[in-house]
């Protein structure tokens, strides 16, 4: 998963949102601007409620921005989702009830009907193959975000979107599924844009990290990660992790 | 041990309480000399049955026929006008304050302009069926295609899902639980809205059956005849909670 320099497929240019409320208008995002490469992880961390996860709706446009664009491998974001460059991975699984495990992962190429990684190689990619035929409510919330991962995964999109995706998972859950993350990012090579409010998660899975500050936000500050890939298991316990994340936390506080 | 106890208490409590009740009924009957024609025994009851059985499982089925193609029409009609509502806010803003007025409306009152309007033959009670059955299934198919997790919608928003789509693989499935509610709650009125139709004007059916009988007084003959009926409507309903179970499976009930 190394960024190979080409020009970016996400570009964020003054990216602006606010609401309208009866009284008067509400800005919650203001001025964003920033690029992310090809085959690059970058995370949003910020104080909560600060608008990071209508900023992942705006780059897959399932929101307008009232200012500012954004441009995916030079079209528009509603080009782009038309295209199905776009998948999307939530804090919660939202797997269909009424299809096995194996049902909820062909979803994806049933309606964007691209080429791309079927349904059986996405499910051994993350682990699930054994249990293909089991209906979600069956699965474990570990292993339902997992298939849910693989969902995003099978028709191969350009910018995998995910929202707080372990942010509902115990914490030996969430490093585990981090790992596992990981392993998948580095094996296929998936832009990613990563939406957490936890500094130790953004850290360890980044290449850059975009810090926002809080209402209306503007980036405070992207911190780029030093840790070469691929990366281990223990790297969270080292001096090192510990430093990057205090740096994180510094630049959240700055604002 | 506990669990096959109570399993037993539940099919024994209730079939207990039925021949006590019964015993109970038998011994009153006898012993007070009430007049037959005004209180048979259930051994008058269930004699009844035996000498009629040709006669009252064949009114069974008219009134049953009437009231499944009723009941399959009305609440066939129920959804695809819920279906239509999905996609135009001004049909739905126009027809659904009536829909749900007239759900708990009874309009089995009706009945007479019906039989007026369609004649003594079954088309009466099936248009009487349909319309008791609709309207239970339209507000429920309602709400149920509309009962969409907001993180789906996102989730085939980005996939750029059409509506057709959005239709056959969420919307559709996501109504099922909320459309069997409906139409368990309809199945039972179509029974009564074909005998209701029968009361009012018909030369066939266990509602004629059950007129008649009473016209001549043959009070054990209308006994008879409701037990038939209620027999029939359990077995509708029993097909359709069978039905919810086997085809909505992922529900929580």
């Amino acid at each position: 998963m190394v960024a190979d320099g080409t020009s970016p497929v996400l570009q964020l240019r003054d990216v602006a949102m606010s609401y309208r409320t009866a009284a008067r208008e509400v800005p919650a995002l203001d001025g964003i601007t920033f690029d992310v490469a090809r085959g690059e992880f970058v995370s949003i961390v910020g104080p909560s409620g600060c608008g990071k996860s209508t900023l992942l709706k705006l780059v897959a446009d399932l929101l307008t921005p009232t200012g500012g664009s954004v441009v995916v491998a030079g079209s528009s974001a509603r080009e782009a989702r038309l295209a199905g460059m776009f998948s999307f991975v939530f804090q919660n699984p939202v797997l269909l009830p009424w299809r096995t495990l194996l049902g909820n992962v062909r979803l994806p190429i049933e309606i964007v009907r691209r080429k791309g990684r079927t349904p059986a190689e996405v499910l051994a990619l993350v682990g699930l193959s054994a249990f293909e035929k089991l209906y979600p409510r069956e699965l474990s919330g570990g292993m339902q975000q997992r298939a849910a991962i693989a969902r995003a995964l099978t028709y191969d999109p350009d910018v995998l979107l995910m929202d707080e995706p372990f942010g509902a998972a115990d914490e030996l859950t969430r490093d585990t599924l981090n790992v596992e993350l990981m392993r998948i990012c580095e094996q296929i090579g998936v832009t990613v844009l990563f939406v957490t409010h936890s500094l130790a998660e953004a850290a360890y899975l980044s290449d850059r990290v975009v810090v926002l500050s809080t209402r209306p936000a503007r980036v405070a500050g992207v911190v780029s990660i030093p840790f070469t890939r691929p990366r281990a298991e223990n790297l969270r316990g080292s001096v090192e992790f510990q430093e990057v994340v205090t740096c994180l936390r510094d630049a959240l506080g700055s604002k | 041990m506990f669990a096959r106890r109570t399993r037993l208490e539940v099919i024994a409590a209730p079939l207990l309480l039925l021949l006590v009740s019964l015993a109970a009924w038998e011994t009153m009957v006898r012993l007070s000399g009430v007049n037959r024609i005004i209180l048979p025994a259930p051994s008058a009851v269930v004699r009844a049955i035996w000498t009629e059985r040709a006669m009252l499982l064949r009114e069974t089925a008219v009134t049953m026929a009437e009231a499944v193609l009723g009941f399959v029409l009305g609440s066939g009609i129920a959804y695809l006008a819920a279906v239509v509502f999905t996609y135009s806010t001004l049909l739905r803003n126009a027809f659904y304050p009536f829909a749900v007025a007239l759900k708990s409306t009874p309009l089995i009152a009706l009945a007479p302009v019906l039989v007026l309007w369609f004649g003594n033959g079954m088309a009466s009670k099936v248009v009487m069926a349909a319309l008791v059955a609709f309207f239970p299934v339209l507000v429920n198919a309602i709400v149920g295609l509309n009962a969409i997790d907001p993180e789906v919608f996102d989730l085939m928003k980005a996939l750029s899902a059409t509506s057709l789509q959005m239709l056959i693989k969420i919307r559709i499935p996501t109504s099922l639980p909320y459309v069997f509610a409906g139409l368990r709650v309809g199945s039972s009125l179509a029974v009564v809205g074909a005998v209701i139709g029968e009361f009012t004007g018909a030369i066939r059916g266990i509602g004629h059956v059950i007129t008649t009988s009473s016209y001549y007084l043959n009070t054990d003959v209308m006994f008879a005849a409701v037990i038939m009926i209620s027999f029939a409507g359990i077995v509708l309903f029993g097909a359709v909670a069978y039905l919810d179970q086997r085809l909505v499976f992922w529900a929580k009930r």
